[in-house]
């Protein structure tokens, strides 16, 4: 009894669908009924099952610690109104692929014919209707409507005639493969990583030292083309302390993958703090490795390319005034401890392929003394 | 090759008979689609690989499978294989050459031995790209090849060249075919096969080879520039010089979003003939269809510019390309809305084809739907340059294109073989293909969205991208099984599959009217079409019962018993091989240039004395429904193409004028009076080509000589002018590489006159045909108006050259 009744609950389930079938249909009812439930008990299935893999993927997505360099965790203006367009499209993307979907299932269920492909029958009648042809092209159109407006809008928005008032400006300059930051006016000279203060528009002006490279924070909401001839420009403000990774985007050359840099962005007491030491020189050495690291550095071919206020003023590589205030190095893909700078030192192609820094054969107790002189560069 | 069905007369099948020779010498559109589809086999196969080694390194962060280097050079690879000789050549080479001249009952294409010069130069530009594996040199910047990373300066190696080089060689192939298949279109339908009466599939091959006419020559100059940087020392992408390279990135792309529809077209055709024929009713709103088609084509050329939302062009730039891009979505939605409605309500047979049909209506649209949100350059903004493109574009050209692809080789098989494919191992593949697809894409679109930057060889363990990064792997795997699968599907039943019979599907087309596989003529008797579905109709009557009366038959051909098909070729081979030497001569080989060069003029002659050796003109040569030459409607495809060649060396020359760092510029150095004098020479030979081409027309052989003798002696006056003021120019110290306008002035003129002189060579070869039988012959004109539409064409480029080049600059001066 009990399955008859559920036989006759899943044949109404059909009939409403076709009653609402907006296409000229002539399908007898009774013949593949019970083939389409399987079919339909089949697809139940596997949707549980994808659902059941896709959950703990969508699960973690949510956590954004675990992704530091995710696009969902915007903490700035220019990256609060990218998500608002974006998770706006989301919405009407998933609408078109679920009403699109729905057709194809319903298709399949209904139409299907594996069981008698062999006996065609007559051709199934057909029509057409010019006001189904005018609803999907006006449809689609007035959607595309209502995600142009408010994203063009956004377009304008983020990309103001003239720049914000107050902002902190910082010269990007790119090379394969690191960052340089420089703040005009400041004196202040950087590389791979930058510091901002937290709700002070800053803008970065872009501009490239050999190829092209682009210039992405996620955390930050977007990305510019640093383009070498070309001034461009990214400007944003940041809402939360934090330190935010920073990546070049652009295919620039052998070591593309290890050309990322950080931003931190800090409290106007912090930014001040780090800012009064950067503008400082260099803390002397006068004493023990450090300075006779120091004599390393100033007699080996360092010079050649790195500037050390005071001491140095090569210019090709990064300049390493406060080399140990910085957290990372060598396109910001290392950590900076002494072990790390000893390896990059003795031989910086194995560690970054293409680095332009040549290996300078230093060993040893120089060595040694010259990562404790670089470390001492607070 | 395949073991012939016995009900077929074995002598009778295109595939019969002929060692290697036959197939090196083969002019059999046929044939030539095989070939195509082996070579294409053969790549996808290499690109497949380069995508497993990539999918290996990236199988867990800071791997160290492959090198930077390596990594680089695969991705640039596997790109550029995937897009210019697997997608593409399958579309262009493989499925439209076998199919549309089926389709629309044609016994081969227009210019069956230009048909095979496409296909070896292809070959050999594919040879060329692929060449640098043995020397550990592969290309390694990209398939976009962003200036200024691939100048000499930051790309030293032989690898750009072979880059540069190789896909300026296949673009000629391409182009030569496009032009091929659309005089076919245009010019070799059977009586009664209208434009409204075509299969969607050649509407949709129609307006790609539309398509690679327009957007090839971008692309080419782009190539020419580069090469030119590298090898002549000009600085058309040098910052150092003003130039910028983002002058690359235009041209590029102003090929590229065509390009993506040159991939994207013949998938909407194949889509559009899978769902009829299985579900048994035609094709829903076909007139929309086909405008919604055509329509797709005008926009893809007008929205290269979304591809440089991250470039920095302004909002109002940024807009106007964002909203022509989304304007995309409405054509594309009708068609996939008509497709479900032609599925409505039809008896589905659930074959392998309607299978991948349909995955590919949902894969695409997910495809599209990404598509949509970086067409918002806000959104843009995020996702550019990261995994989230990368598996948009793969929902796009694999999860759509290379399933519909897959669905149509299904589809077409047994005609082009005579023998069916495995239908349970067909399913297997198709299951194997959707779960290794989606698993290895989907989340793709995860690690852009978790900030996870393309084309970086290796990443580090703290970005939270690691698990995602292996399931791509595990399903990537997945993708190379289904991939064995098929190769063993048809290694099985290439001897003993099921015999197809001529319509294995209870087909509409004109295709599965005759065996399979086919006769080398196709048609015994040139089909008569009273509507669209001709063959449906045929079978299964018309519903109203009234039978469309017949076309009005006029075809001399109407068979006449004896049916002439051009005899085999080997310039062809031999001319390409020609084309590649010269061209890659340029590398450092002098001598292999001038060789290639030579080779390639003399079979260019060569084959036109072999055409009228063989005594038949091809009795298909004028259009029924246009009444124009088959020569004629190449010729003017030709120029179109040709056009758009000029207009990308003007557009550089005006975006780079008055961007000199210092130097000659046209106000400084140019002079009028000579050129105004050879200027006005020029215009006066067309008038006196006019005059020949009257002469031939006529008969006359003195007067049309006189004319022609007049013309290619004002030819050359004007050649000679342009030496001397070349000339002039050098000795005051303007070479080529001096300054942006030198370089953009030389180049375009250059070419310019370097037209003239083919001109003048042309010319030339009629005066010596006119001596031989060939004047008595009834189509002579023909080939004089040929090259009288050619001759002017290049006197109307130089029309707008001079007044862009010499008079601005009088007027600029003033």
């Amino acid at each position: 009894m009990a399955s008859h009744a559920a036989a006759s609950g899943r044949k109404g389930w059909r009939m409403s669908f076709c009653l609402s079938n907006p296409l000229p249909c002539a399908r007898a009812l009774s013949p593949r009924g019970r083939s389409m439930v399987n079919n339909l008990k089949s697809y139940l299935r596997r949707a549980e099952f994808a659902a059941l893999v896709a959950m703990p993927v969508l699960l973690a997505g949510c956590n954004p610690a675990d992704f530091p360099a995710s696009t969902f965790a915007p903490r700035s203006d220019l990256g609060h109104w990218v998500q608002g367009v974006y998770l706006e499209t989301i919405v009407w993307d998933s609408l078109i692929l679920a009403l699109i979907c729905g057709l194809i299932f319903l298709l399949l269920t209904r139409y299907s014919t594996r069981a008698r492909e062999d006996q065609p029958g007559p051709p199934p009648p057909h029509g057409e209707s010019i006001e189904l042809e005018i609803a999907w092209t006006a449809g689609p159109a007035l959607i595309l409507l209502f995600i142009a407006v408010p994203s063009l809008r956004i377009v304008f928005r983020s990309q103001p005639a003239t720049p914000p008032p107050h902002s902190l400006i910082i010269n990007v300059t790119a090379h394969q493969w690191w960052w340089q930051f420089d703040y005009p006016g400041l004196g202040v000279e950087t590389a791979d990583e930058v510091h901002i203060p937290v709700g002070r528009p800053a803008r970065f002006l872009l501009n490239s030292a050999d190829v092209i490279h682009s210039f992405w924070v996620p955390g930050m909401g977007g990305k510019r083309d640093v383009i070498p001839g070309h001034v461009n420009e990214l400007t944003f403000t940041p809402d939360t302390p934090g330190e935010y990774i920073g990546e070049c985007a652009e295919f620039c050359g052998l070591s593309h993958a290890n050309m990322k840099f950080r931003i931190f962005v800090q409290t106007p007491v912090d930014y001040a703090n780090w800012l009064a030491n950067q503008t400082s020189g260099p803390r002397n050495a006068n004493q023990g490795a450090a300075a006779a690291g120091e004599h390393v550095f100033l007699t080996s071919a360092c010079t050649t390319c790195h500037a050390i206020k005071g001491v140095s003023s090569g210019y090709i590589g990064p300049n390493l005034t406060h080399f140990g205030s910085r957290t990372t190095f060598a396109g910001s893909i290392y950590v900076n401890t002494p072990a790390n700078v000893a390896a990059w030192i003795e031989d910086p192609e194995a560690l970054k392929p293409g680095a332009q820094m040549p290996p300078l054969g230093l060993r040893g107790k120089e060595l040694d003394q010259l990562v404790a002189y670089l470390e001492s560069l607070k | 090759m395949v073991a012939l069905p016995k009900h077929i007369e074995a002598e009778e099948s295109y595939l019969h008979g002929g060692g290697i020779l036959s197939w090196l010498t083969t002019i059999d559109h046929k044939r030539i689609a095989v070939l195509y589809g082996v070579t294409v086999l053969f790549f996808f196969l290499a690109g497949g690989i380069e995508a497993l080694l990539m999918r290996i390194q990236l199988a867990r962060p800071d791997n160290t499978f492959l090198s930077a280097y390596l990594y680089n050079e695969m991705f640039t690879m596997h790109g550029t294989t995937m897009i210019f000789l697997v997608v593409m050549p399958a579309g262009l080479g493989f499925f439209a050459n076998f199919v549309v001249p089926l389709q629309i009952g044609a016994r081969d294409v227009a210019f069956p031995r230009l048909n095979a010069l496409s296909y070896w130069i292809f070959l050999f530009g594919a040879i060329v790209l692929n060449v640098g594996w043995l020397y550990n040199m592969a290309p390694d910047a990209g398939w976009f090849g962003y200036a200024n990373l691939t100048e000499s300066y930051y790309s030293p190696g032989l690898n750009i060249n072979l880059w540069t080089l190789g896909l300026l060689i296949s673009g000629v192939g391409s182009v030569l075919a496009g032009i091929n298949l659309l005089t076919t279109v245009i010019n070799m339908r059977a009586p009664g096969m209208t434009f409204m009466r075509l299969p969607l599939f050649v509407w949709s091959m129609m307006v790609m080879f539309v398509l690679i006419l327009v957007a090839f020559p971008p692309l080419t100059v782009g190539l020419i520039f580069l090469a030119m940087d590298r090898f002549f020392g000009t600085h058309f992408y040098r910052v150092v010089a003003g130039a910028t390279p983002l002058l690359w990135q235009h041209l590029f792309w102003l090929f590229g979003h065509p390009e993506v529809y040159i991939m994207a077209l013949p998938a909407f055709g194949i889509i559009s003939e899978i769902t009829p024929t299985f579900s048994r009713k035609p094709l829903y709103g076909y007139p929309a269809m086909a405008y919604s088609t055509a329509l797709i084509g005008f926009l893809s050329y007008g929205v290269w510019a979304h591809h440089m939302f991250a470039v920095g062009m302004g909002p109002a730039a940024d807009s106007a390309f964002a909203l022509t891009s989304m304007l995309i979505a409405i054509p594309t939605g009708i068609k996939i809305f008509s497709w479900i409605a032609t599925m409505w309500g039809g008896d589905l047979k659930m074959k392998t084809p309607l299978m991948y049909a349909i995955a590919f209506v949902i894969q695409f649209t997910m495809g599209g739907l990404s598509g949509i949100m970086h067409a918002q350059p806000p959104v843009d903004l995020q996702q550019t340059d990261s995994y989230f493109v990368v598996a948009h574009f793969h929902y796009v050209l694999f999860g759509g294109t290379a399933f519909a692809l897959l669905g149509g080789l299904y589809y077409w098989w047994p005609k082009i073989t005579g023998r069916l494919l495995n239908e349970k191992l067909g399913r297997l593949q198709f299951w194997t293909m959707v779960v290794g697809f989606n698993l290895t894409f989907f989340p793709m679109h995860l690690l852009g969205a978790e900030g996870m930057p393309r084309r970086i060889y290796r990443f580090s363990p703290h970005m939270g991208w690691d698990s995602v990064n292996l399931l791509c792997t595990i399903g990537a795997f997945i993708m190379a099984a289904s991939v064995a699968i098929l190769l063993i599907n048809i290694l099985l039943t290439m001897r003993d599959g099921e015999l197809a019979g001529p319509d294995p599907w209870d087909g509409r087309g004109l295709e599965w009217k005759i065996p399979s596989p086919p006769p080398a003529y196709n048609f015994s008797t040139i089909p008569i079409v009273r509507s669209r579905d001709q063959f449906w109709h045929d079978k299964y009557g018309y519903e109203s019962g009234v039978v469309p009366p017949a076309p009005l038959p006029a075809h001399e051909n109407e068979d006449s018993g004896h049916i002439h098909m051009p005899a085999p070729s080997i310039y062809p081979l031999l001319l390409a091989l020609g084309i590649t030497m010269a061209v890659v001569g340029m590398l450092d080989w002098l001598r292999v240039a001038l060789c290639g060069a030579a080779l390639t003029l003399f079979c260019a002659i060569a084959m036109a004395f072999e055409y009228r050796e063989a005594g038949s003109e091809n009795p298909e040569a004028v259009g029924i429904f246009t009444g124009l030459d088959n020569r004629k409607v190449g010729v003017w495809s030709f120029i179109a193409s040709e056009s758009l060649f000029f207009a990308s060396l003007i557009a550089t020359y005006l975006v780079y004028k008055g961007r000199d760092l210092g130097g000659p510029t046209a106000e400084t150095i140019l002079e009028m009076p000579l050129v105004i004098g050879t200027t006005f020479i020029l215009l006066m030979s067309s008038v006196t080509m006019v005059l020949a081409q009257e002469g031939y027309r006529r008969g006359d052989r003195t007067w049309g000589l006189r004319w022609l003798f007049l013309t290619i002696f004002f030819g050359s006056v004007f050649l000679a002018g342009q030496v001397f003021e070349f000339h002039t120019f050098y000795t005051e110290g303007m070479s080529l590489g001096t300054n942006l306008f030198s370089q953009t002035f030389y180049t375009m003129v250059g070419f310019h006159g370097a037209h003239v002189a083919i001109g003048v060579i042309i010319l030339l070869s009629l005066v010596g045909a006119s001596f031989t039988d060939w004047f008595k012959e009834r189509h002579r004109d023909i080939a004089v108006e040929c090259a009288a539409l050619y001759w002017h064409f290049v006197d109307i480029v130089w029309i707008v050259i001079f007044s862009i080049v010499y008079l601005m600059r009088s007027i600029a001066k003033a």
